[in-house]
Formats: C-alpha cells, sequence, structure tokens
C-alpha cells in the first residue's frame, strides 16, 4: 500500500467574518496517495483554489482536520515535499525565469550550481530556453505559465499541485506542458492534483474529482 | 454624489493611504508655518529692537537764515512727530578750571543749550554720574581732563566774547555722543566724526544768553537743532519701517523748504537691522525650505507607493465606463480631501510646534502676517496634494494601457535628468557659484548707505541649492551603477545575512534599483539637510556666545569711566566669589594716532585668555596664541585694529608714536610703541578702531596702574556672580556691571539680531520627524510595495529568516548609503552655507561646530526608524496576506 501524503476530514472554508461570512469550501474529505494522478474539476467560484491552498498548506481550514501524515508537519511543506502551480501570474517581478525556477531549491538550502543547473534543465522542458534570462515583465501570460509549472517541479517534490497550469495555453503546448508533468511525476513517483476546466486535462487523469455546491465528490473511498 | 461615494469608500478603505498623505502634507505645512510665523515674527522683532534703542528719532537742524522758532512749529506739526525740543549748538574754543593751584586747560569743544523737559523726554540720552541733574552739566572726560568736579567754576572760550565762567553742577556721561554730534547734511559714505572730547551742557537760557549773539553772526557755527521723538506705529518689517522713516524725513525736510536738514538716526538703527531683516530671510531660504521640499518628496513617495492600487482601481473604473474626466474629478476630490486636511492639520501643529519652540501665539506679530503665512502654508499643501494625487492621476488617465500599467522593474530608459547628466551639471555650477562667491569675499547683501533698498545676491544661494539637489542626483546615479554593475560584489556582501540566497538577493536588489536608489536618496537628502541644519545652528549659537562675550567682554564685566580705574581690592574680592573662575583686569585709555583719539587697552597677554575667549578669528592670521605670545615678547608692542593699519598703511615692526595722557601732567605725551600684530575684534572693544598693548606698559607711559575693566570667567550663573560682583564694588564706583546672559539678549546688531535658539529647536524636531519619517517609511513603503512579491517568495516556502534577508539587505544598503551621502553632502552643505552667510557671522567662525549628541541620536532614530520599519514588514511578511494568496 503506498504511503497517504495527505488525508483531510470536514474540511471546510469560509472567508470574511459577521453574519453572513463566504463560504468557499463547504465539505472536503479526501486522501492523497503517492503516485495519485488527480483532476479536480469543476465550475468557476466553486472552490477549487481554495481547497488546493488548504492542501499546500498555504491556508488554513475553518473547519476540519487535515494532515499530512507521510510529508510532515504544514510549515516544512514549502519547499520541498510539497510544490505548486498558481493559477495567476506568480512569477517574482525582480527574478528573471532561470531565477524563479531555481528559486524553491535555493529556499530550500540547495547550492546555487545545482539550482541554476536543475532549472535551466526544466525551463529547456517547457521551451523557455530563449526566455531564461527575461524578466517577468518581459514574457507572454503563456510563458509565465510554463515557467511557473518548471519551478512546481524543479524541487523533486512528492506531492504536485498545479491550479489551471494550462488556463492560458492552446491545446496542443497544454498537451505538451500536461505530458511532460506526468514524466516528471513518474519519475519522482510523486502524486499530481491538477484543477482545470480543461476536459482534455482532466480526461488524461486517472482520478477524477468534482467540486459541486462548493463540496468535494471524490472517485476513490476513504480508509477512513 | 459619485465623488462623495469615492470619498467616503477612500476613507474606509484605504484609510492608511489616505492618513499617510495627510500626515506628509501636515508635516510641509507645519514646517513652512511655523518658520514663517518665526521670521515674520522675528522681522518684527527686529524692528522693535532698532526702535527702543533709539532716544533721539531726529535731529532737525535749522539752517541759517531760518527762523528757528516758525521752523519749530512745522516740525511739530509734521505728521508722527510726537515731541520736540529745540537744542543750541556752539563752540568752545576751549575750556579752563583751577583746581589745586594749577590751571587745567582743553581745546575745542561743544556747549549745548538744553530746554526744560529735555531729559524727561529723552530719558537715556544723558546718564546723571554726579551732582545734579540740570543746571551746568559737565561731560565726564571733560571733568576729567579739567580735573573739574561739582562746585568746580570752569571758564568756556567763546569766539569773539569774553571767556564764560560757570560752576558746574554735575558731572554726565553721553551715551548717545556719536548721533548727538553728528554733522547732519553730509553726503553718505562720508567718513564718519568723532564726537568731542569737551562738553558742557547749559539750561536753554543760560546758554541763549551766552551765545544769541553768536548765534546771529555766526549763524554757520552756532544754531539750533530739533530733537524728536516719532510715534512709534511703524511697519513691522524693518525695510518697510526704513523706507517709511526715510520717506517721512524727506517729507519734513520738503515741509521746511530747505530751513531743515534731517539727521535720521531712527532710519540709521532701521539701516541696520534691515541688513538683518534680510539674512533672515535668507536663513528662511536655507533652513525651512529644504525641509519642506523634504516633506513633499516623502508625501510623494507615500502617494507613488499607492500608485499600482490607484492604478488597478483607475482600470476597473474605465471598464466600468468612466471617462478619464471623470477619474480626474474622482483625483481632484481625493486630492482636495488630503489637502484640506494636511493643511488644517499642519496649520494646527504650526501653531503648536511655534508655542513650544518659541513662545509665538500666532503666525507673525500682525492679523496680516498671520493670514498670509497661514495661507501661503496651506496653499503649499494644496499644491502638493494636487501634485502628488492628481498629477500621477493626470498622467495615468492619458497614458496607461494594460501594458502600461505592468510592474516596470529593472530595465526601463534612465530618466531624462540622467541621461542629460544634470547631476554633473548642478555640481559644477555649485563649485562656480561658490568660486565667485569667495572671490568676492561672501558679499551677498548689498546695501549702499542712504539707498532705500537693498539687493541681495540671490544667484549666490544657487551654490548650496544645486550641491544639495546635485549630490543627491549624483548619489542616485551612483547607486543605480552599484546595483547594476556591482551584484558579484553586492552577493559577497549580503551572504553573511543571506546566505545560499545571497545571488538571488543581489539579484531582487540589482533589478529594484530604482526603488532602492529613491530611498537611498531620499534618507541621504534628509540626513544632509538634518545634518547641515544641526551644524549651522550650532555654529551660529557658539557664535553668538562669541559675539555676546566680544560685545559684554566675558561672562561677566565691571567697568567704569573714571581715570582711576576700579577699586584695587575688587579683583581680589571677586576671585573669591563663588562661581568665578577667573578673574583678569584690563586698561581702558586712550591715544591719538594722528587727528583720531582711539580706545587703548592694557592687558597681560599671557594672562587674558582665562578670563576670556581668545579666538582665532580675533586677530589677523588666524593664531591668537602667536599673536599674543608677539605681545608679550616686546615690552612697547601694540596690536592694531585693521582699520587703522589700512588708513595709516602700517607695515608689521613699524615704529608708532601715539600721544597718551599721563596721569602725572594730564597732558598728552608722545608715546613709542611697536606694531606686531593686527586685531580685527576684542572683548569690550569698539568694532572699529582701537589698540591693544601690555598693561605694564601702558601702565608705566602713562604713570597710573589703574584698570577701568574688569574680565570675569564663571563656572556659575553669570547674572548671580554679576549680583556678587556688584555688591562688591558697591554703589559708589559708579561702575557698570554687565553679564554675558543679559548681553545675549540685548544685543542688537549682527549675530544675536536673531535669536535662532528657538528656531533651533524646531529645527531639529523637524529633522528628527522627517528623518524618522524618511528612513522608516520609505522603506516601509518600498517593502509594501513589493507585498505580492514577498507573498508570492513565502507561498513558496521562503522562510521568515530568508525573507528576513531580503529586507535587511535592502534596508541596510539604503541606510548606509544614505547616511554616506548626507554625510558627506551635510558637511559640504555646513561649509558653504557657513561661508556664504559670513556676514551673518561676527566675529567668522574660525571651524564648524559639530552637535555631536544630536547627531549621534539622529543617526540612532534613522537606525530606530529602519530596524522598526524592518521588523514590522518582516512581522506583516511571516504570514503571507490571505488577499494576495487568493488571487494567486
Amino acid at each position: 500500500m503506498s504511503d497517504i501524503l495527505v488525508r483531510a476530514k470536514g474540511l471546510r472554508r469560509e472567508f470574511g467574518n459577521g453574519q453572513s461570512p463566504v463560504v468557499a469550501v463547504a465539505e472536503a474529505t479526501f486522501e492523497i496517495r503517492e503516485g495519485d494522478r488527480i483532476a479536480l474539476v469543476g465550475p468557476s467560484g466553486s472552490g477549487k483554489t481554495s481547497l488546493m491552498h488548504m492542501i499546500a498548506g498555504l491556508d488554513e481550514p475553518s473547519a476540519g482536520v487535515i494532515e499530512w501524515p507521510a510529508l510532515g508537519r504544514a510549515e516544512d511543506l514549502r519547499p520541498g515535499p510539497v510544490s505548486i502551480a498558481f493559477q495567476g501570474p506568480s512569477l517574482l517581478p525582480p527574478l528573471t525565469v532561470s531565477e524563479n525556477v531555481a528559486l524553491p531549491i535555493l529556499l530550500a538550502g540547495g547550492a546555487e550550481a545545482d539550482a541554476t543547473a536543475a532549472a535551466q534543465v526544466l525551463i529547456d522542458e517547457v521551451g523557455l530556453s530563449e526566455m531564461a534570462s527575461k524578466l517577468p515583465e518581459e514574457i507572454s501570460g503563456g510563458q509565465a505559465q510554463r515557467a511557473g509549472v518548471a519551478r512546481a517541479l524543479v524541487g523533486r517534490p512528492r506531492l504536485i499541485l498545479a491550479d489551471e497550469p494550462t488556463g492560458q495555453l492552446d491545446r496542443a503546448s497544454a498537451a505538451e506542458l500536461i505530458t511532460m508533468m506526468f514524466r516528471h511525476v513518474e519519475a519522482a513517483g510523486a502524486a499530481l492534483v491538477i484543477a482545470s476546466h480543461d476536459a482534455s486535462v482532466a480526461e488524461r487523469m486517472p482520478l477524477r474529482w468534482t467540486m459541486t455546491d462548493r463540496k468535494l465528490q471524490t472517485e476513490a473511498p476513504c480508509t477512513f | 454624489m459619485y465623488v462623495l461615494t469615492w470619498l467616503w469608500g477612500l476613507l474606509r478603505r484605504r484609510p492608511m493611504r489616505v492618513a499617510g498623505t495627510v500626515a506628509g502634507i501636515a508635516i510641509a505645512v507645519a514646517l513652512l508655518g511655523s518658520l514663517g510665523a518665526f521670521f515674520a515674527a522675528s522681522k518684527a522683532h527686529m524692528t522693535k529692537r532698532a526702535v527702543s534703542g533709539v532716544i533721539v528719532d531726529w535731529q532737525v537742524q535749522i539752517t541759517p537764515g531760518t527762523n528757528p522758532v516758525t521752523a519749530g512749529r512745522a516740525i511739530a506739526a509734521a505728521p508722527g512727530v510726537v515731541k520736540s525740543l529745540p537744542v543750541g549748538y556752539a563752540p568752545a574754543t576751549g575750556l579752563t578750571a583751577s583746581a589745586g593751584g594749577t590751571v587745567q586747560a582743553t581745546g575745542p569743544g561743544k556747549v549745548l543749550g538744553l530746554p526744560p523737559g529735555y531729559t524727561a523726554a529723552f530719558p537715556g540720552e544723558i546718564r546723571f554720574l554726579l551732582g545734579a541733574h540740570s543746571g551746568v552739566l559737565l561731560a565726564q572726560q571733560t571733568a576729567a581732563n579739567l580735573h573739574a568736579t561739582v562746585g568746580t567754576i570752569i571758564k568756556i572760550g567763546r569766539q569773539g566774547l569774553p571767556p564764560l565762567p560757570v560752576r558746574v553742577q554735575g558731572v554726565v556721561d553721553l551715551p548717545a555722543a556719536d548721533s548727538m554730534f553728528q554733522t547732519i547734511g553730509v553726503l553718505p559714505g562720508a567718513a564718519p566724526q568723532a564726537p568731542p572730547d569737551n562738553v558742557v551742557l547749559l539750561p536753554a537760557a543760560q546758554w541763549q544768553a551766552a551765545f544769541g549773539s553768536l548765534q546771529r553772526t555766526r549763524p554757520a557755527a552756532v544754531y539750533t537743532e530739533y530733537h524728536l521723538k516719532l510715534s512709534p506705529a511703524l511697519p513691522p518689517d524693518p525695510a518697510a519701517a526704513f523706507a517709511d522713516v526715510t520717506a517721512r524725513a524727506k517729507n519734513l525736510e520738503t515741509r521746511l523748504s530747505g530751513g531743515g536738514l534731517v539727521g535720521d538716526n531712527l532710519g540709521a538703527q532701521l539701516d541696520a537691522a534691515r541688513g538683518d531683516a534680510v539674512y533672515a530671510e535668507l536663513l528662511f531660504l536655507f533652513l525651512g525650505l529644504p525641509g519642506a521640499v523634504l516633506a513633499a518628496l516623502i508625501t510623494g513617495v507615500i502617494g507613488a507607493a499607492g500608485g499600482e492600487r490607484r492604478r488597478r482601481e483607475q482600470a476597473l473604473l474605465r471598464i466600468r465606463g468612466a471617462s478619464p474626466r471623470t477619474i480626474l474629478w474622482l483625483a481632484g476630490a481625493e486630492a482636495l480631501l488630503v489637502g484640506v486636511l494636511g493643511s488644517a492639520i499642519g496649520l494646527a501643529g504650526a501653531v503648536i510646534a511655534s508655542r513650544l519652540a518659541f513662545g509665538a501665539s500666532g503666525f507673525g506679530s500682525t492679523v496680516g502676517q498671520a493670514i498670509g503665512w497661514a495661507a501661503i502654508a496651506a496653499l503649499v499643501g494644496l499644491a502638493l496634494a494636487a501634485l502628488t494625487i492628481g498629477g500621477p492621476a493626470w498622467r495615468d488617465a492619458r497614458t496607461l494601457s494594460v501594458r502600461g500599467a505592468r510592474d516596470v522593474v529593472g530595465r526601463a530608459r534612465r530618466p531624462l535628468w540622467a541621461r542629460l547628466y544634470l547631476d554633473v551639471v548642478l555640481l559644477v555650477v555649485a563649485v562656480v557659484v561658490f568660486w565667485r562667491a569667495a572671490r568676492s569675499g561672501y558679499q551677498i547683501l548689498l546695501a549702499p548707505e542712504g539707498v532705500t533698498s537693498i539687493s541681495v545676491s540671490y544667484e549666490t544661494f544657487l551654490a548650496p541649492l544645486a550641491l544639495w539637489v546635485g549630490a543627491a542626483l549624483l548619489s542616485w546615479r551612483i547607486s543605480t551603477a552599484v546595483l547594476s554593475r556591482g551584484r558579484p560584489a553586492l552577493a559577497r556582501a549580503t551572504r553573511p545575512l543571506a546566505g545560499g540566497l545571497s545571488g538571488v538577493v543581489a539579484a531582487s536588489m540589482s533589478r529594484q534599483r530604482r526603488l532602492l536608489s529613491r530611498g537611498l536618496m531620499i534618507i541621504g537628502l534628509t540626513a544632509s539637510f538634518a545634518i547641515s541644519t544641526a551644524i549651522f545652528n550650532t555654529t551660529y549659537s557658539k557664535q553668538s556666545v562669541v559675539d555676546a562675550q566680544l560685545t559684554n567682554g566675558a561672562d561677566v564685566t565691571a567697568a567704569t569711566t573714571a581715570a582711576t580705574g576700579l577699586p584695587p581690592g575688587v579683583f581680589a574680592a571677586t576671585r573669591r566669589l563663588n562661581g568665578v573662575a577667573a578673574v583678569q583686569p584690563m586698561m581702558h585709555r586712550f591715544a591719538y594716532v594722528g587727528n583720531d583719539l582711539q580706545d587703548l587697552f592694557g592687558i597681560n597677554p599671557r594672562t587674558i585668555g582665562t578670563a576670556t575667549p581668545m579666538s582665532d578669528a580675533f586677530f589677523q592670521g588666524g593664531n591668537a596664541s602667536a599673536v599674543l605670545a608677539a605681545l608679550a615678547a616686546r615690552p612697547d608692542a601694540v596690536l592694531v585694529s585693521e582699520e587703522t593699519v589700512l588708513t595709516y598703511q602700517l607695515r608689521m615692526g613699524d615704529l608708532l608714536r601715539l600721544r597718551v595722557q599721563s596721569a602725572r601732567d594730564h597732558a598728552y605725551h608722545l608715546i613709542p610703541f611697536h606694531f606686531v600684530g593686527v586685531v580685527r575684534e576684542f572683548p569690550t572693544a569698539p568694532k572699529d578702531s582701537f589698540f591693544i598693548a601690555k598693561a605694564s606698559y601702558v601702565a608705566r607711559v602713562t604713570g597710573s596702574p589703574a584698570y577701568q575693566d574688569m574680565l570675569v570667567r564663571t563656572n556659575g550663573s553669570p547674572p548671580a556672580v554679576a549680583r556678587e560682583v556688584r555688591h562688591v564694588l558697591g554703589p559708589a564706583s559708579g561702575a557698570v556691571v554687565q553679564d554675558l546672559s543679559s548681553q545675549l539678549k540685548i544685543t542688537l546688531s549682527g549675530l544675536t539680531a536673531l535669536d535662532l535658539s528657538g528656531l533651533t529647536r524646531l529645527e531639529l524636531a523637524f529633522a528628527f520627524i522627517l528623518a524618522a519619517a524618511a528612513s522608516g517609511l520609505v522603506l516601509a513603503l518600498g517593502l509594501v510595495e513589493r507585498r505580492r512579491t514577498f507573498a508570492i517568495a513565502a507561498a513558496l516556502g521562503a522562510r521568515s529568516r530568508q525573507l528576513a534577508s531580503f529586507v535587511w539587505s535592502e534596508a541596510i544598503y539604503v541606510t548606509i548609503g544614505g547616511i554616506l551621502l548626507g554625510v558627506l553632502s551635510g558637511w559640504a552643505l555646513s561649509f558653504i552655507i557657513v561661508k556664504i552667510l559670513t556676514g551673518v557671522f561676527d566675529p567668522p567662525p574660525p571651524h564648524l561646530f559639530v552637535p555631536s549628541a544630536y547627531l549621534a541620536a539622529l543617526g540612532g532614530v534613522t537606525c530606530g526608524a529602519i530596524v522598526a520599519a524592518g521588523a514590522g514588514v518582516i512581522r506583516a511578511l511571516r504570514r503571507p496576506a490571505a488577499g494576495i494568496i487568493r488571487d494567486l
């Protein structure tokens, strides 16, 4: 039996306070295991991003429990066993594409030379070789998104979360990027969760989770 | 309506943005308002002091052939004339007196006829020393020359008439002898004439009986002057008051149709005061405007910190269909709100600051001044708001596009000024202007005697201004060059803080070079302002003490005009008093050089410095020790004032024969002296011409060891010691005892005309606020502007320590760079300002005085503000902003 990377029960996330808080996630109970490939689907505003942030330890649930049995404490998840490719522009403006991609390794205490070399490999793979020394303001939204995916992969994490990673890409480029992600996940034995509207992306994932009315419906039964 | 909704939303949703901009504007308005109030009040105070120092405002000399009675009526009826009394002037061919079996005779003199009530009408014009307060009064020096006292019969020589015998009823001092005996109607620039040595004051009737016939036959020599007191209602500005009084004097001369000439004593005093007033304006330019400019810059930075958010809001408004006109309306409303709030708070702050710093109750001495200064300060506040909020909104509304709205980090084109090398041009301008000012001897104030308007060489002020701005821009250029080309060095420098992230930190700093260089420049400008202000103010206040010491002579002085000097036992008694550190006696005699009677002081050159500081600036060559050693080395050595050296073309080592009065026969004898040095100023000495010789030699050649002056250095309160010294001397001595603290308050001209102590408190307090605001706020806002960057880094897993390494690396760079710029340009600015304002200093300072404690405190405040800002930012970054993360 593979390791359980994430386990959550009765997760709920509300924003705002007072008498009418906004409910982003009403209920989510799930497990993510090593090697899982999960497509998280649902309409806009259904709570996919909020759930991804809670899985990444970026946000805390308003109610319920989430733990990372095989990954450690929430504060040790990033950089290291968990990485996330954000939906929006998330490259650091003062750093070049290459420096952005290398950053997780450096934050984890890696050597600069190793980080640069590993970043270069991924930059080549996502087709940004010529953009490596460009600043985020000098590249397109699609290129920035590919750089964000490269950054999520560079530290060889055990759980990769990608929030609409192909939102600004054409169909062919998106397919290519997903393939590349699969290859890396396969090589590292990692789990991959992709939140996407794109049916073609979701179709390629063995597991499909759906957010309906801000509630998560999973295909696999939980062990608890 | 939508404007009100927008403003209400701003106040509710963006309170920090509004509060920050309001605070910046309030600081600028408060600084301008309180400085304006200070200088307006100072100028009014100068006028008051100038007026109060004049006893007889005008002396109108009736010209020959004019009926004095008719002229007197016209004078009394002239506008603004409060009192008008006729005084008769007649020459005496000589005075003689018999005493102790010998006959004493003097040279020519003057005999005045005083009307009844003169001393009551002009109190202070005559100081009574001995005997009666009316009747026949003899001037003190004349009494000394004639060995006369109350009851002595003297004979007044009259041309063509037998000598007039009169009995002396009192001995008096004439403190205003210079103006009392002035020659009225001489051309401007003519050399002033010394007052007569021998003066007798007679009652008007007695004078009329003695000289009435001569007045008819020799009207040019025997004449009547009307002494006038004017209404004190004058414009508060000395220049305006001078113009007003001068015009009134001309008007009176016109009314008299050539029958009288006006000797304008009040105008002369105001003339001196208006020069000081112009210096006050210049000090305002130096000390006030840079502070206001800094406050404006800081306000601009606060405004710019919200620029990205404002652009986003503007873009949203445009998407929703708002026209550029609507957006400008909203920005205008925001600017108005912030401007009005900032100005109101600033004006209230100015009133409080003025009250705390120098006890002012309003913005000026008159309602007009108060309204004027408040309006100017408020208008500046509104203009600042328009510039910092309306300006960017207008620019964005015209040019904003999606692409343009994106962050520009490090590869933007260099600004226009950098491409034009404006920094280098400004520094060259500063050097050239300063060099020209130095060549002209720093003569920035030109006030030809008799001319109403003062011309100021305002272009000289380009030197410090161009230096300040040029140095700041150059620091920006250097900083951006260091950050863009010095990445490897930066990475090495940040390694202790950032460890393995040092390369990324250096890269980040390099790409943020515009932001960091802006912060460095503002901190540098603020530090430069604070340092130059503090150094200037300290130098100013030190020199004002030196000036007062020069005028007063020492912490406490006792002086008598009696030839017999101070009682011999008083020196030892004073030494024993509590609070007395040192006592030095000083002789005060008179000596003729050619036909000029000058003061001669006898000192002990080896010990004089124990009682009063011997500044290098007192002596030509700038070495007090060497000059005093030269004086000590030769028994007959004498130091001569600069003016006398020039007038008589003296060369070092020349034999100088002075006529000095001997105590043995009271006659003047030729005494040889050797000229060994040039003295510019000396404690208690007059400003123009005097001699300093060794007391032992003066005692020998005059046959009298009497000391007229006593200089006391205190280690306690000068007024308290002065009281004790008065007690030791007793009322019978006739000696005048003065102390430094009182002198500081009454010195009229030159340096202490403007009491900067309140201003110094105000300036230094604002410098503190600006330093804290500039360093802390600029850094904090710079980092807050990049909250999103730090939030992403935190989302990627950056630890607090790693985020802190970015923050502290930038903070240290900006602080060190800013302080370095501040220290260098602050020192250079102080040097230039003190040099340019040489005219303010009397004597010029030997060097700049650095207020170490204040500067250390300032450094502490700057570093403290930066540490607090950095720590606050790090604390805020520990948990990434939920709003930003949600947007990712």
